[in-house]
C-alpha cells in the first residue's frame, strides 16, 4: 500500500507492507524498518511512538503537533487539491470566537495584508487579513456571530 | 464520613454543612475536592457553557448561574446568592479571578447571612486601589519601589524626582493600569518628551493625565508571600512563591522555594514580615498573597496583595505540607489558626506549570476548541490540578487556563526532571497547548541555574531554536493515518470508544482457553 504524505507543508511517500514500512521524503530523508501498532501506541525499529490524533489534520507524536494529510495519490487529478486557490480566496475563523467587528463590506476594494475582520476568543482579539489584494466579493459573517475554527467569514477575489 | 462531624462544639467552632463553590475550571475541582475530603456537601455553580464541567460532575449539587458570558454568571452577586440561598449553602468560596476581590460582593454576603471564605471586605477595598495599598505599605513600613508618592505638579519637579532616583526610572499614571501611561526613561534627554507622552496617553485612557514616578527595577524577580490569618488575631505567613516566568504580565511558571532563596538565607523572614506588616495594617484575615519585585541585589520593594486564594497555591502545599483551602474553609468557620510561625517548615522544592489552551508559536493566542484526546500524567512526585477531560469542549468565554501540572522533589533539580518527565507523559490534543513550551523552558540553561527574571520568556524567544520533529515520528504518524484511511490497522484514533466487543472477545477467549 503507498500514500502520498504532505506534512507540515513538506510531502513525501509512505509504502507498507506486510509489518515493514518505508517513508521517504522529498528532501531525501528515508526512514525503513519493521512496526508494531497497538491502539495509539507504534513501535518502529524497536523505539516506541505515541500517536493521537486532534482536530482536522492535526495529528499528535510523543508530545509534538504536526499537521499531517494522507492521501492516496490515484486520487489526485491535476490542477486540484493541494494547488494554489488563484483568483478567489476564502478567510476562514482560525479558531472558534466571536465576530466583534466586521471592518470591510462587499464590493470593497482591499490590499494585501489589509484587515478584514475581527475575532475574539478568550478575551483576545484576532484581525483576520486579506491574504491578497483584490476586491471583496462576500461577508458571510454577522457581527456578535459565533463562528467555528474553518467557517468561511470573507470571500476576496 | 468526614472528620467533621456534624455536632463538633466547644473548642473547634462547628464547620459548614454545605459550601457554594461561586468559580468554574480546575479550581472549583480543587475546591469541591477539598470540601469532600473534610465531608461538607459541596454546590458547583455553573453557566450554560459549564453545564458538563468537571467540577459539576464531581461536585454533590449544582446550581444555575446563567448564560456563558460571565457578566451575566459568574459576575451576578445577586444570582450566585440566591443560587447559595436556593441550595442552602452556609458559605461560599469564590476561587480566584471572578467575584473573588469584590468588596461588594463580601458585603453582600455578609447581608445575606452567608459566610464569604476570604478576607474582610474591609481589608478588600483597603488593598484593592495600588495606590491606596502603596500608601498602606509605606505607613506600615514595608519597602515599596522608590519614587514620587504623588502626582508631578511639573517639569522641573520630574526632573528633580528622577535625578534623585537616579536613571532609568519609570513613569506611571496614577490611575493606570494594563501598562498605558507607562515610559521608561533611561536619561533626562528623554524626560521631557516621556513626561508629555504618558500624560497624554494616560489622559486618553483614564481620563486623568497625572503621573507620577518610581525608580525603574531592571530585570526584576517576581516573588510573594503566602500570608494565613484568623478571626482570633493569629497570622502567619507560608514562605514565598517565586512567579517571574511570565508572558503577557501573566505568570505560567510558579516554584517554592525562589532559587534566590539559596544564596539569600535570611530573605524568606524579612520578606515574610514586610508582608505581615502589610496584612497585619489592613486587618487581614484567611489566606492572601503578598507580591514583591526584587531587584538584583536581592532588594525587595512592596508591589500588591491578592486578597484571595492564588493560582500557584499548589507549590506552597507541596513544599509546607500544608492545605490552604482547608484551612480557608476552617478559618472562615471561626477556628483558631493552631498552626504557629515556627511550625511552618519547607522541604525540597516545587514547580508548577499551568497549560493553557494557547499557541506559544503564536504570541500566546488563546486557542478554544475540543479535547480530542487526553492522557494525563501520574506517577511518584506529581500534583495535577485539572478541570478538563477528554471531549470537554474548552469554552471560549473565559479564561484559556485547563490545568495546573505540579512536580516536587528533594532538590530544585529533581522537581525539574519530574515536572518535565510528567510534561512527556502528557498528552493533550485538539487544542493547542503549552506543553511542548514549558519542556524546552524546562531544558533552558539559565532556568536549570535558577536565574529567573519577568523578561525571561521574552529574551527565551529571541534565543529559542525551534526544533523539528523527527523524521521516525512523522513515520509513524503517516503510519497511523494510512491504516485507519484504508479502514485496516487499529480502529479510528478520534472516536472516544465506548465498544465494549473487545472486552466482550477477550472474555471469549478466556471461556475457550
Amino acid at each position: 500500500m503507498k500514500r502520498r504524505v504532505i506534512v507540515n507543508g513538506r510531502s513525501g511517500t509512505i509504502e507498507i507492507e506486510g509489518s515493514r514500512l518505508r517513508y521517504d521524503r522529498e528532501d531525501g530523508v528515508l526512514i525503513e524498518g519493521e512496526f508494531s501498532l497497538e491502539g495509539t501506541s507504534v513501535l518502529l525499529n524497536g523505539r516506541s511512538y505515541r500517536v493521537s490524533k486532534g482536530a482536522g489534520t492535526e495529528i499528535w507524536v510523543n508530545g509534538r503537533q504536526l499537521s499531517m494529510d494522507v492521501f492516496d495519490p490515484r486520487d489526485l487529478r491535476p490542477g486540484q487539491g493541494m494547488a494554489a486557490n488563484h483568483g478567489r480566496q476564502e478567510i476562514a475563523a482560525s479558531m472558534p470566537g466571536k465576530v466583534i467587528r466586521i471592518l470591510v463590506a462587499a464590493g470593497d476594494t482591499v490590499e494585501e495584508g489589509q484587515g478584514l475582520i475581527v475575532v475574539e476568543a478568550m478575551k483576545m482579539q484576532n484581525e483576520m487579513k486579506s491574504p491578497k489584494s483584490g476586491r471583496v466579493v462576500e461577508v458571510r459573517a454577522r457581527p456578535d456571530a459565533t463562528v467555528g475554527a474553518g467557517e468561511i467569514l470573507v470571500v476576496v477575489e | 464520613m468526614g472528620r467533621y462531624p456534624r455536632d463538633t462544639t466547644g473548642y473547634s467552632a462547628v464547620m459548614f454543612h454545605k459550601v457554594l463553590v461561586a468559580n468554574r475550571g480546575e479550581i472549583a475541582v480543587r475546591v469541591v475536592r477539598a470540601l469532600r475530603e473534610m465531608g461538607i456537601a459541596s454546590v458547583a455553580a455553573y453557566s450554560d457553557a459549564d453545564r458538563g464541567s468537571l467540577a459539576v460532575r464531581l461536585a454533590d449539587e449544582a446550581a444555575y448561574l446563567g448564560p456563558s458570558p460571565s457578566s451575566e454568571s459568574y459576575l451576578r452577586i445577586d444570582r450566585v446568592i440566591d443560587a447559595a440561598k436556593r441550595h442552602g449553602a452556609e458559605a461560599i468560596h469564590p476561587g480566584y479571578g471572578f467575584l473573588s476581590e469584590n468588596a461588594e460582593f463580601a458585603e453582600a454576603c455578609a447581608t445575606a447571612g452567608i459566610m464569604f471564605i476570604g478576607p474582610p471586605a474591609e481589608a478588600i477595598r483597603k488593598l484593592g486601589s495600588k495606590t491606596a495599598a502603596r500608601q498602606l505599605a509605606i505607613a506600615a513600613g514595608a519597602p515599596v519601589v522608590p519614587g514620587t508618592e504623588r502626582a508631578l505638579t511639573g517639569w522641573e519637579q520630574a526632573r528633580a524626582a528622577a535625578n534623585s532616583l537616579g536613571y532609568p526610572v519609570l513613569l506611571k499614571a496614577s490611575a493606570g493600569g494594563g501598562g498605558k501611561g507607562m515610559r521608561r526613561v533611561d536619561r533626562e534627554s528623554e524626560l521631557q518628551s516621556a513626561l508629555r507622552d504618558a500624560a497624554s496617553e494616560a489622559g486618553r485612557a483614564f481620563g486623568n493625565s497625572e503621573v507620577y514616578v518610581e525608580k525603574l527595577v531592571i530585570e526584576p524577580r517576581h516573588i510573594e508571600i503566602q500570608i494565613l490569618g484568623d478571626h482570633h488575631g493569629n497570622l502567619i505567613h507560608l514562605g514565598e512563591r517565586e512567579c517571574s516566568i511570565q508572558r503577557r504580565h501573566q505568570k505560567v511558571i510558579e516554584e517554592c522555594p525562589s532559587p534566590l532563596m539559596s544564596s539569600h538565607p535570611d530573605l524568606r523572614e524579612h520578606m515574610g514580615q514586610a508582608a505581615l506588616k502589610v496584612a497585619r495594617a489592613a486587618g487581614y484575615t484567611n489566606a492572601g498573597t503578598v507580591e514583591f519585585l526584587v531587584d538584583r541585589d536581592a532588594n525587595f520593594y512592596f508591589l500588591e496583595v491578592n486578597t484571595r486564594l492564588q493560582v500557584e497555591h499548589p507549590v506552597t502545599e507541596l513544599a509546607t505540607g500544608l492545605d490552604l483551602v482547608e484551612w480557608q474553609l476552617k478559618i472562615a468557620a471561626g477556628e483558631r489558626l493552631t498552626l504557629r510561625q515556627e511550625d511552618v517548615t519547607w522541604r525540597g522544592s516545587a514547580i508548577e506549570c499551568r497549560i493553557y489552551a494557547e499557541d506559544p508559536d503564536h504570541d500566546f493566542m488563546p486557542a478554544p476548541g475540543t479535547i480530542v484526546h487526553l492522557s494525563e500524567p501520574s506517577g511518584p512526585g506529581v500534583r495535577l490540578d485539572s478541570g478538563i477531560f477528554q471531549g470537554w469542549n474548552v469554552p471560549l468565554e473565559y479564561d484559556p487556563l485547563l490545568a495546573k501540572l505540579a512536580a516536587w522533589g528533594s532538590t530544585r533539580e529533581t522537581a525539574i526532571h519530574r515536572l518535565d518527565r510528567a510534561l512527556a507523559e502528557y498528552v493533550l490534543t485538539g487544542v493547542r497547548n503549552n506543553i511542548r513550551f514549558f519542556r524546552e523552558v524546562l531544558a533552558d540553561a539559565e532556568f536549570r541555574e535558577g536565574r529567573l527574571s519577568t523578561s525571561f520568556v521574552e529574551r527565551f524567544f529571541k534565543t529559542r531554536k525551534k526544533t523539528e520533529a523527527d523524521p521516525e515520528s512523522e513515520a509513524a504518524a503517516a503510519l497511523v493515518l494510512t491504516l485507519e484511511s484504508n479502514g485496516s490497522g487499529s480502529p479510528p484514533l478520534t472516536k472516544v470508544s465506548t465498544n465494549v466487543s473487545r472486552w466482550l472477545d477477550s472474555g471469549r477467549d478466556e471461556l475457550l482457553r
